[in-house]
């Protein structure tokens, strides 16, 4: 039976996998060019800041709560650090920017945290809160416009690259940013935190249950606030990568990105309830989003219909596992479902 | 008591009346005690914090209460959640440039009803205004962006267009006058059949992503017409990861300050805009126009550079169209101060 | 004498102004199994806190061996040896066994990082003590509710506990379950590990406890051992009352049957169920978890549908496709829980009343008369003695029997043939029970047919007229009280 359901969780992931290699061919028989060296590039490059923020929301999810505050808080971090280094007129490197950005994220997550960690209300509605407030400081407070040249150290690192594919038929390069090696680490460092720490593991304890959590002596509230300020700290971390990309600081253009992030870490296999879900299905489903967002073209679906059929392969992979939770219950049997009730 | 009830009933009636003539005639009441506001896409967008210079500017000049006021975000939903608030603080006069003119059209006939004046920019379509002011014919703007295109192309090649919305009208009015001077001026230049129009959300970022992806998928394509202020930038970096400077080209709005990097680096060689500041003022201008009680007659003439001469639209009695288009370069780009 | 490893003695705890400890004493010798019983509110469970340092005493002290405190910490309490099972048994369903078991000792030995090998060492450890076979990387939410009380047990094990505190530990098990824990509890008896068992189940008290006290109100009213208790005597203790325990006879039954099942059916629940009911009965059906007796209840209420076979009610055949239709055939349904299903708990309790006869109280117009509305609440919460100070307080200030006869208040409310109750006194202590069995068998007298679906078995002896046996979805036997009793039931049921 335990071996039987564990195959069910590894089927959940696999299933996705699958997914995105269906999409893939589907891709590269439409187009022949997705399995080009260039594209996979840009999808991994597309993928870095959808992909920190599904670091948090995930360890969020976890933990029983949701963010909806991620996009607002990276923009309001990113900015105010932009804002700042272009006002002294910045011209060292990048190692600064970092730095500020993660202070900014720390103390924008601590905000949510106390909120949920001390006064105990429902996550959703703090950082739904908490949103609202780091777009108006943003509006009213830094007045924010966009800047549309940030310093030099930033836009270098940027643009830096790790390689550069070649595709040897278009002659179409592509450049593998920097910035992606952001991801791997903290992508490692989460990994690490989650599966070797007793920190992380009290994240899925009170995922679980929050009162056996304090009953085994977890110090929950401890758990809870670093875990809002650790998200508040990888969003700004993308939020600063996002305004090197693109060289120029945009204060608006992550806002909405968080029901994608979250419709991915879920596809992922991740529970809503929180307490269950793996690191690998919350990359595979963030993979699988993102990497449907960047393909609609690619795949010749014209642009009138594209917002459609993202919504239907939401539904549907949604739907998908939810399908595969009921048929899980059904194999034990009617005899005993009948006990349940 | 019947009488009581008579007069009642006379008095109510002159009232209806009086409230009636309202909104058939100008606003009654003093200048100074007039309110005029612009509400624009958004309040962060370079572009409207532009137009914000010249609605001050307006203000400042004209000493009239006019200011710009503007929702944190793109979204047609907060846009028109703001008109409804506008009208409910009793303000003479609305000038909206519209995210989605569609939605906006229930909440503006609201703001008719009421005896407000509604002036628009960038929104041709609507039906519920006093008027629309355009910079200039969208037919023409859109034949001026590709022109510029072609020039870059040398006239030759696969192109698309691009917007922001396709449920944007003006930037669409652009794309389809882009799309006729082609057909009628450049031969040898073809529209992209499979996907003649790609979105960009008003999204950087997104206009380089779907750059990127077109470049790919269609190897032939040599030019992306863009419409949207961040359409031409977000091409312009596809075009320069891609390794593709001097093969494929883009034209589209822009802002000066934001692209003098582009366009002095050549990955842009030029690009069209209009003075948002100048739009912002000729708005107001005619909206003090209109609450004066002034005739608005062809052609209208509102004091403001490039809308001196306003013509209404063939067949239309609400769009007005001026003559405001430049053009900015590597060489001019510095002197705008904008 | 055997040494006592935990003795409290003249415990007083009140709370804002309630005295829920009156200066209770408890002596707890090692490897002794002791049962602690009393009714809801007799302090029971503020005597466990005291005991595991939730709850600060006001007066009384607590000793462990050489040592005594005038106050605890939950620490102190654990060090010296006293682990308490809670009835949701504190674990996270979302993790591994493993986890589950290795996470205390982790946590108290201040680890910061995780170390596998030593954590499945730890719950190798924890499990053997009792043989407890389970897979330690099953999730616990995947384990059945006797198994995961296994963990919780186990886990307990891991801190050299001398004194196991379980409360209501046999709430959600089945019979077979909890013979599997008590043999448990008696392999730590072996260990010389004592256990406190709270419970108000008369039947466990005897089977499993050497020794008993109970509590009322607050005070001990004895302790003893458990070889000198009787059904009658336990039943006084707990309550202070003196009850006749007989059982019940039919009076006036009525020759054709108000209800009427003809091999009745539900995919994958029941088959072939057949019975009569008249008016004046009460039919028992009992069975194990999953024989199907609750899906056959919430059939007959329509809450289901069957899937072959006929019902008739008075004669008419009838098809019970919602509960609405039910009702309107005369049927009230009184659920197993009550507290979810039953009853709007923050309503008032006069509006739970008469919630079902709004229609029959409003007038033409769909206004409610205010004055029969009044009338008729006073009515029945003095018939069902409801005991409360005011109709209009909420309902969820009312103790477990009190919400029962409120439920019951609100189907007879309205004009009845049958009424099923599914587990009618099940979370509900002595005093109240027996006053609802008196309340059924009056009812039963009065024309009503009653039927009662539930697993205490006593029960079912003590008021039906006739017992339903169900096993595996089918009627396995069908008995009257005379022929029948608990051996023989319990032998039809497994």
């Amino acid at each position: 039976m335990t071996k039987f359901v564990k195959n069910l969780t590894q089927r959940n992931e696999t299933y996705i996998f699958i997914v995105i290699v269906v999409l893939s061919l589907m891709i590269q028989f439409r187009s022949g060019q997705f399995f080009t060296s260039n594209n996979i590039v840009d999808q991994l490059s597309a993928l870095i800041v959808p992909g920190l923020f599904a670091l948090g929301a995930f360890m969020v999810i976890v933990s029983g709560g949701v963010d909806v505050s991620c996009p607002a808080l990276a923009s309001l971090s990113m900015y105010a650090t932009t804002r700042i280094l272009v006002d002294i007129n910045y011209q060292g490197g990048i190692f600064l920017p970092i730095i500020m950005s993660l202070f900014f994220g720390a103390i924008l997550g601590a905000i949510n945290g106390v909120l949920i960690a001390s006064f105990n209300l429902p996550p959703l509605i703090v950082t739904l809160g908490t949103s609202s407030v780091f777009k108006g400081i943003m509006q009213g407070v830094l007045g924010s416009v966009q800047i549309p040249v940030i310093p030099r150290g930033m836009s270098s690192f940027g643009a830096a690259s790790l390689f550069i594919a070649k595709n040897p038929q278009t002659g179409l390069t592509s450049r593998m940013p920097v910035a992606f090696m952001a991801l791997v680490i903290v992508l490692i460092i989460v990994y690490f935190f989650l599966q070797r720490t007793m920190y992380g593991r009290g994240l899925y304890a009170v995922g679980g249950n929050e009162i056996s959590a304090h009953r085994a002596g977890f110090n929950v509230w401890m758990i809870k606030f670093l875990l809002y300020v650790g998200v508040g700290m990888i969003s700004s971390l993308a939020g600063l990568i996002r305004v090197c990309m693109m060289t120029q600081a945009h204060p608006t253009n992550m806002l909405g990105m968080e029901m994608m992030v979250i419709a991915g870490v879920v596809l992922g296999g991740t529970a809503i309830t929180g307490g269950a879900g793996s690191l690998t299905g919350c990359m595979l489903g963030t993979i699988l989003i993102v990497a449907v967002q960047n393909s609609l073209i690619l795949l010749g679906i014209p642009t009138f219909w594209q917002g459609l059929f993202l919504g239907l392969l939401i539904l549907v992979g949604m739907g998908v596992s939810a399908l595969q939770v009921t048929r899980a219950t059904k194999v034990k049997g009617p005899m005993i479902k009948g006990a349940q009730s | 008591m019947k009488r009581i009830f008579a007069i009642v009933l006379v008095l109510l009636l002159v009232f209806s009346t009086a409230a009636c003539a309202k909104t058939a005639g100008p606003a009654k009441g003093k200048e100074s005690d007039w309110e005029i506001v612009v509400v624009p896409k958004d309040a962060t967008n370079p572009w409207f914090v532009r137009m914000d210079v010249g609605v001050k500017e307006y203000a400042k000049e004209s000493g009239l209460n006019v200011y710009q006021k503007g929702t944190p975000e793109i979204d047609a939903t907060l846009q028109s959640q703001l008109i409804q608030d506008l009208i409910a603080a009793k303000v003479d006069a609305i000038c909206v440039v519209p995210v989605d003119p569609g939605s906006l059209e229930p909440v503006l006939k609201q703001a008719r009803d009421k005896g407000i004046i509604v002036i628009a920019h960038e929104g041709a379509p609507l039906t519920n205004v006093d008027y629309d002011i355009e910079a200039f014919s969208n037919d023409q703007y859109g034949a001026f962006i590709m022109d510029n295109l072609a020039e870059s192309m040398g006239e030759e090649g696969l192109y698309t267009t691009m917007v922001a919305h396709v449920t944007n009208a003006s930037h669409n009015e652009w794309a389809d006058g882009g799309v006729k001077r082609q057909q009628e001026k450049y031969p040898n230049m073809t529209l992209l059949e499979a996907e003649p129009r790609v979105e960009s959300e008003d999204n950087g970022d997104i206009a380089y992503q779907t750059a990127k992806e077109l470049f790919k998928k269609y190897p032939d394509l040599k030019g992306i017409m863009g419409t949207s202020s961040y359409d031409a930038p977000g091409v312009a970096r596809a075009i320069q990861e891609l390794g593709l400077e001097g093969k494929v080209f883009t034209s589209g709005t822009g802002m000066p300050a934001d692209n003098a990097e582009l366009l002095k680096a050549g990955a842009v060689k030029a690009l069209t805009l209009w003075d948002p500041a100048l739009a912002g003022k000729a708005m107001a201008a005619l909206a003090v126009k209109m609450l004066r009680g002034e005739e608005i007659k062809d052609p209208v003439d509102l004091g403001v550079e490039g809308y001196t001469n306003l013509k209404f639209k063939e067949g239309s009695s609400t769009v007005l169209e001026g003559e405001g288009w430049i053009v900015i370069n590597a060489e001019n780009v510095d002197s705008f101060g904008f | 004498m055997e040494q006592n490893i935990l003795k409290v003695t003249d415990i007083k705890k009140s709370f804002a102004g309630v005295q829920a400890l009156k200066g209770v004493s408890l002596e707890i010798n090692a490897g002794e199994i002791h049962c602690l019983a009393g009714e809801n509110g007799s302090g029971k469970s503020t005597l466990i806190k005291v005991i595991s340092g939730v709850y600060t005493p006001d007066a009384g002290q607590i000793v462990f061996g050489e040592k005594t405190y005038n106050k605890i910490t939950p620490i102190e309490s654990i060090r010296n040896g006293v682990q308490v099972i809670y009835q949701d048994f504190s674990i996270f369903p979302n993790l591994t066994v493993m986890e589950n078991l290795a996470f205390n000792q982790e946590l108290a030995n201040k680890r910061k990082l995780v170390n596998r090998r030593r954590m499945r060492q730890i719950a190798e450890e924890a499990i053997g003590r009792i043989h407890f076979d389970v897979d330690l990387d099953a999730k616990v939410g995947s384990l059945s509710v006797a198994s995961k009380q296994l963990v919780a047990i186990c886990r307990a094990l891991m801190f050299d506990a001398k004194l196991i505190i379980m409360d209501e530990p046999t709430t959600a098990l089945t019979r077979k379950e909890v013979n599997a824990l008590f043999k448990i509890i008696l392999e730590l008896k072996d260990q010389g590990i004592a256990t406190l068992f709270v419970s108000h189940k008369l039947n466990e008290v005897f089977e499993i406890s050497e020794r008993f006290t109970i509590l009322r109100n607050g005070e001990r009213v004895i302790t003893g051992a458990t070889s000198e208790l009787n059904n009658k005597k336990f039943a006084y203790y707990m309550t202070g009352r003196e009850f006749e325990d007989g059982s019940f006879e039919p009076k006036d039954i009525s020759k054709e049957p108000i209800l009427e099942a003809q091999g009745l059916g539900l995919d994958g629940y029941f088959d072939d169920v057949s019975f009569r009911l008249h008016r004046g009965e009460i039919l028992g059906i009992t069975g194990l978890l999953g024989s199907g007796r609750t899906e056959l209840a919430l059939s007959l209420f329509g809450m289901r549908q069957v899937d072959s076979g006929t019902i008739t009610i008075e004669g008419k055949q009838v098809r019970l496709k919602s509960p609405e239709i039910a009702m309107n055939h005369g049927i009230g349904y009184v659920p197993e829980d009550r507290l979810t299903e039953g009853l709007f708990l923050p309503r008032s309790i006069g509006k739970n009343i008469i919630v079902s006869e709004l229609d029959s109280l409003s007038s033409r117009l769909g206004v409610i008369n205010r004055t029969d509305k009044k009338k008729e609440i006073h009515r029945w919460v003095k018939e069902l003695s409801i005991a409360t100070p005011n109709p209009d307080n909420a309902c969820s200030t009312l103790s477990g029997g009190n919400q029962q006869r409120v439920v019951l208040a609100k189907w007879l409310a309205r004009d009845l043939k049958i009424l099923i109750l599914n587990g009618p006194t099940m979370g509900v202590d002595i005093g109240s029970k027996h006053d609802i069995h008196q309340l059924l068998k009056r009812l039963a007298e009065q024309g009503l047919g009653i039927i009662i679906i539930s697993d205490d078995i006593p029960e079912i002896l003590a008021n039906c007229s006739k017992i339903l046996i169900m096993r595996n979805g089918k009627i396995n036997a069908m008995l009257s009280p005379e022929e029948a009793d608990e051996q023989i039931i319990f032998q039809r049921m497994a």
